[in-house]
């Protein structure tokens, strides 16, 4: 599976991409990394990848709209949100454009680790 | 007032404390206070980082630490970056955290924007917060932190 990680904090990104070691996600092969959505649409639109990680308070464009974009050009994309934003709403607004989990931040190593086998698992 | 009451200022305690147990699997030392009826010292560390606050509220939320502590923790995460970029980024990240967790009260309606994150002088806190601003101070292990919940509910002065 190909894994766009959408965040833009840089420590976010970096600690995603450092669970990628973890043997469990052997599957999982990251192929890049944006700050904001509108990055994110165009590594989006030359890769099309199978899961992304997707942050929701970014400038340019927020994650809620890009989940929106990325599931109407690739409807069966896996996007896994991760936020800090706790409210329920948040959480059912992405759920609503596509997302198919949320993690709240903070999280553990383990905590993602579980999110991406549900994502992935067949 | 400023229309936020203590139980509310027990969301962002919360919010502080969970940040560090999650990250240090400690407990960290908190007590609160208003900013200047206390007279507080200094707020203000070496990086800060706020939030501003819009929809049902106005305001900012301030998180400020020393550059020794964030370095501390980016070593527990398993960082291998660890210059003056990425604690920027670490201090505004805390700052997210704890102010996108405390939506879990206030609800949606309290928007918060991206952090906007700086190097900072002592004192720049009390340069730019209002008197009635709660101040939260955080001890872990020998390092000492703040979080500054300078807000209002929209409509109240």
């Amino acid at each position: 599976m190909k894994l766009l990680i959408v965040d833009d904090s840089a420590l976010i990104r970096s600690r995603v991409a450092r669970i990628l070691n973890d043997p469990r996600l052997k599957s999982v092969q990251l192929l890049g990394m944006a700050k904001n959505g509108k990055e994110a649409i165009m590594l989006f639109l030359q890769h099309m990848p199978d899961l992304v990680t997707m942050d929701i308070t970014m400038p340019e464009m927020d994650g809620i709209d890009c989940t929106e974009k990325m599931i109407e050009i690739h409807p069966d994309c896996n996007i896994l949100v991760i936020s800090a934003l706790s409210d329920k709403a948040t959480a059912l607004k992405a759920l609503k454009k596509g997302a198919r989990g949320f993690l709240y931040k903070p999280f553990s190593d383990e905590d993602l680790i579980a999110a991406f086998l549900e994502l992935t698992s067949p | 007032m400023n229309g936020i009451n203590e139980r509310d200022i027990h969301i962002f305690v919360d919010a502080v404390s969970n940040f560090f147990f999650h990250v240090t699997e400690e407990k960290v030392e908190i007590k609160t206070a208003y900013l200047l009826e206390n007279d507080v010292p200094s707020a203000t560390y070496d990086l800060t980082s706020y939030i501003t606050l819009s929809g049902n509220f106005t305001g900012r939320i301030y998180f400020s630490a020393p550059r020794s502590m964030l370095t501390h923790l980016l070593l527990i995460m398993g960082e291998q970056v660890r210059d003056n970029d990425r604690l920027l980024d670490t201090v505004g990240e805390i700052a997210n955290t704890i102010s996108g967790n405390a939506r879990k009260h206030f609800g949606e309606t309290m928007e918060i924007s991206v952090p906007i994150s700086q190097e900072t002088e002592p004192d720049w806190l009390k340069t730019v917060v209002s008197p009635h601003s709660y101040i939260i101070l955080v001890k872990w292990k020998q390092y000492r932190a703040s979080v500054v919940v300078d807000i209002q509910r929209a409509g109240q002065t």
